[in-house]
């Protein structure tokens, strides 16, 4: 040990830095590994993205498997992206950054291979899973119950690494990166656990215990979420440790950081009914979610600038600095996402965008703009240091900004026209009153040239990521790793340390425990403002007399369609809209979803809605449509299902279900499991008799086809069987909440 | 009993207000809270990720700031 000069700074801040010099080594090994698991993962999950867009204009690319068709592969593509490429991302800056801002090691390195393998593992578990038809449905949460709870075992032993190295740090006060990891620990972790709940009918099948709105409430609580805090909190903590790191200047305003950190966690977490406006949810959800996402522009408005205003002076460097380009690229996109996204919240604009492109477009902003050149800065960044070396070709860092920039306009300028395009001509009328293109396919038919400009964006944003991985291997091969980094720093001085409790900023910046307290109450609070009443007011969820549960025939149907990732195409909820009643039937209310575990409404529409579907089409247009779309529906990209009319049903999983679905309050009965088999003989026998009564004269009547069938018949058809001289009550009870729109 | 009030509870619209009050006072006192920081404070915070030394070529593709050190771990 010995005396080292002190870094310059104010009094306050010296005399906890009074304690003896003491030596210590960084752990770079698992910032390394993380690196390389994201660029890998990076080109993997882009690449999943890459197939599914091209399916969308090409579908002999779904290659009449189970597991390559588009309602598998996007999920894949949406999980590997998030939880693979940033969610290593995000691991890989927090184990660097940290380290640092607290002068110390990580806590555990047993817990930091654990975080690292356990993660790897969850991600291949999501690769083999997801292409198998295992999945929940619910976007972003797709992965089943063994690999929630995994999830969660993994997230806390990151928690307790993070939390244990942030009490051994040799720095007093934590640095405004921090509270943003504490948050994204904290946060995430009552996400993912309420939002999974949820009881196991077999291995890899579970219910989901809400139903319904609830069900919708609480995931796009959670989906919402998910893109503040594992999108968007650690990423910022990023950006306000590696962007000054890089202009070699402080932060711009570190009081604007500390109202952008409290003002985003308090704001963001209300902000998840935006995604469920004019749907069944109680108009008051709908409101404050609406207003709570236009609020959500000051402290997103205010990280922005401030991240952008730290480079001041220091233009010059992004000129030449290839990180420092990505860097501000990232920035100006979290910008532009975190101003359209409130935009889009707004009801009349939602209105138009809703369940079209444009949500694509927008959250592809996100994704590539601020995740993705975030990435590749912090890789641009590390690497080169962690290898003590220079990086191998800044020219070739350069051709991946720009050809990723191109790949990202190409990307994003056809899908906001195909969404525009898509909004329109589902809302146009004649001037005789009649809608303009009463055929969704013709809408489909319009975006194809879109999607396909859409294809070769992501192209190039893929060429880009491959330079990336060339470059950085090059660097690493021409550099020397040092593994355990040496630093100094004097301990904390227990005496100077215990400051006085003065309740300012600066003293909960000194006391951890405290902080994440505080957080915790900050993120909690919206959630159970709108969750709670949600659950316990029985007016939010009328109940329709005529809504039964689905047989068990239907219920196996249900499995399938789940397994299909059918909801990844259409959604099963028609809002009171003129445009959307004429083209699909009666407006959809809360009181239908009560026995949907998981509700299946959707999120985007790229074939019809699906809610009013049951006794339009004769039973053998689904049996064609299902063999092969094109036969019904020239020009439909929808793949072909051919397997459904080979494969057997497996009922012998219907008692487990149907007990499973009880256990979350389905009143199934007793006979009603009991009798399960005979129900499903009748009902497949029933159905089996109409298409040959339909010129199909083959149909078995033991193939999932026969399911789904039956499932289809019966959506949306419930309300229609109501006695006529009811609906005024009970429905006008139900209706309360979202009256049509002219 | 909690639950029974809510069960019942009849003026879910106030929600909305009640949020907004709820969040304007939370952000004004962040705001507050915030302007009631000694600056010297604010700035010392805002070097924390800064090397006590300035970087003498942050440029990726210039010779990189990492010393050697003895003994250190090379892979």
């Amino acid at each position: 040990m010995s005396a080292t000069a002190l870094p310059q700074d104010n009094a306050g801040l010296r005399a906890h830095r009074t304690g003896p010099i003491e030596t210590f080594k960084y752990d770079n090994h698992v910032v390394r590994a993380f690196a390389i698991a994201t660029a890998l993962w990076g080109l993997i999950g882009t690449s999943a993205g890459l197939l599914a867009a091209c399916q969308l204009f090409w579908p002999q690319l779904n290659l009449d498997t189970p597991f390559t068709t588009f309602g598998r592969i996007r999920p894949l593509h949406t999980n590997a992206v998030i939880f693979a490429f940033v969610g290593n991302g995000m691991f890989c800056g927090i184990y660097y950054s940290l380290q640092r801002l607290c002068k110390a090691r990580m806590f555990s390195d047993l817990l930091s291979w654990i975080n690292f393998w356990g993660w790897q593992a969850i991600i291949v578990g999501a690769a083999i899973t997801l292409p198998l038809g295992l999945t929940t449905s619910k976007e972003y949460a797709e992965l089943e119950w063994p690999i929630d709870i995994a999830i969660a075992v993994i997230w806390v032993a990151f928690t307790i690494n993070l939390l244990g190295t942030i009490a051994r740090r040799r720095e007093k006060h934590m640095y405004v990166a921090i509270w943003f990891y504490i948050a994204t620990a904290i946060t995430v972790a009552i996400l993912h656990i309420f939002n999974s709940l949820e009881v196991p009918a077999s291995a890899f099948k579970s219910y989901s215990i809400y139903a319904g709105v609830q069900d919708a409430l609480v995931q796009w609580w959670y989906g919402h979420n998910a893109v503040a805090f594992f999108l968007t909190t650690p990423y910022l903590g990023m950006m306000y440790y590696f962007l000054p790191k890089a202009a070699n200047r402080p932060v711009f305003s570190y009081r604007l950081s500390i109202i952008h950190f409290w003002g985003l966690i308090f704001i963001y977490i209300w902000a998840g009914p935006h995604h469920l406006l004019y749907t069944a949810l109680p108009d008051w959800a709908q409101s404050l979610g609406m207003v709570f996402s236009i609020m959500l522009v000051a402290p997103s408005w205010g990280g922005m600038l401030n991240g952008l205003l730290t480079l001041r002076g220091a233009w010059d460097k992004v000129r030449q600095e290839p990180m420092l380009k990505f860097m501000v690229v990232a920035v100006t996109a979290y910008g532009m996402a975190t101003l359209e996204g409130p935009m889009l919240a707004i009801k009349s604009v939602n209105a138009l965008s809703h369940y079209t492109d444009w949500t694509i477009a927008h959250v592809h902003t996100g994704a590539l703009g601020w995740n993705g050149f975030l990435t590749f800065s912090l890789l641009y960044w590390l690497v080169p240091r962690l290898y003590n070396t220079k990086l191998w070709s800044v020219k070739l860092a350069n051709y991946h900004f720009w050809i990723g920039l191109l790949g990202m306009m190409f990307y994003v300028v056809p899908l906001y026209t195909s969404g525009v395009t898509q909004g329109l001509m589902w809302k146009q009328f004649t001037s005789d009153g009649f809608l303009q293109y009463p055929n969704f396919l013709e809408t489909v038919i319009r975006l194809i040239p879109m999607h396909q400009l859409r294809a070769v964006g992501g192209t190039l944003y893929i060429t880009g990521i491959v330079l990336m991985i060339i470059n950085l291997h090059r660097t690493m091969k021409a550099g020397r790793f040092i593994g355990d980094e040496e630093d100094q720093a004097p301990a904390l001085n227990p005496a100077a340390s215990r400051e006085s409790m003065k309740l300012g900023h600066r003293w909960l910046e000194g006391v951890p425990v405290t902080f994440t307290v505080l957080t915790t109450v900050a993120v909690v609070i919206g959630g159970l403002i709108e969750i709670v009443p949600m659950f316990l007011i029985k007016e939010n969820v009328p109940t329709i007399a005529s809504v039964k549960p689905y047989t068990p025939l239907e219920c196996l149907g249900r499995d399938v369609y789940i397994r299909e990732g059918c909801v990844g195409c259409h959604s099963q909820m028609v809002r009171p809209f003129r445009s959307e009643t004429e083209r699909y039937g009666e407006y959809s209310k809360a009181g239908e979803f009560v026995y949907d575990h998981p509700f299946l409404w959707g999120s985007k529409r790229t074939g019809p809605d699906l809610h009013r579907v049951g006794g339009k089409y004769p039973d053998a247009w689904h049996f064609n449509h299902m063999e092969n779309p094109r036969n019904t529906s020239p020009g439909s990209i929808m793949p072909s299902y051919p397997w459904l009319l080979s494969q057997r049903l497996d009922t012998t999983v219907v008692g487990v279900r149907l007990r499973a679905l009880r256990r979350v309050g389905v009143p199934y009965t007793d006979d009603d499991i009991l009798n399960a088999p005979q129900s499903i003989d009748a009902q497949s026998k029933k159905i089996v008799t109409a298409l040959a009564g339909q010129s199909i004269t083959n149909a078995p009547p033991d193939r999932e086809i026969i399911a789904i069938i039956a499932y289809l018949q019966r959506l949306g058809t419930d309300i229609k069987s109501m006695p006529t001289n009811a609906p005024a009550a009970a429905v006008a009870a139900s209706l309360n909440h979202n009256q049509p729109q002219p | 009993m909690i639950q029974n009030v809510l069960r019942n509870f009849t003026g879910i619209d106030t929600f909305g207000i009640v949020s907004l009050c709820l969040f304007v006072s939370v952000f004004t006192g962040a705001i507050i809270w915030t302007m009631l920081q000694k600056k010297s404070h604010l700035d010392a915070m805002a070097r924390v990720p800064l090397d006590p030394v300035p970087d003498p070529a942050p440029l990726s593709h210039l010779q990189p700031t990492l010393p050697l050190n003895p003994g250190e771990h090379h892979e």
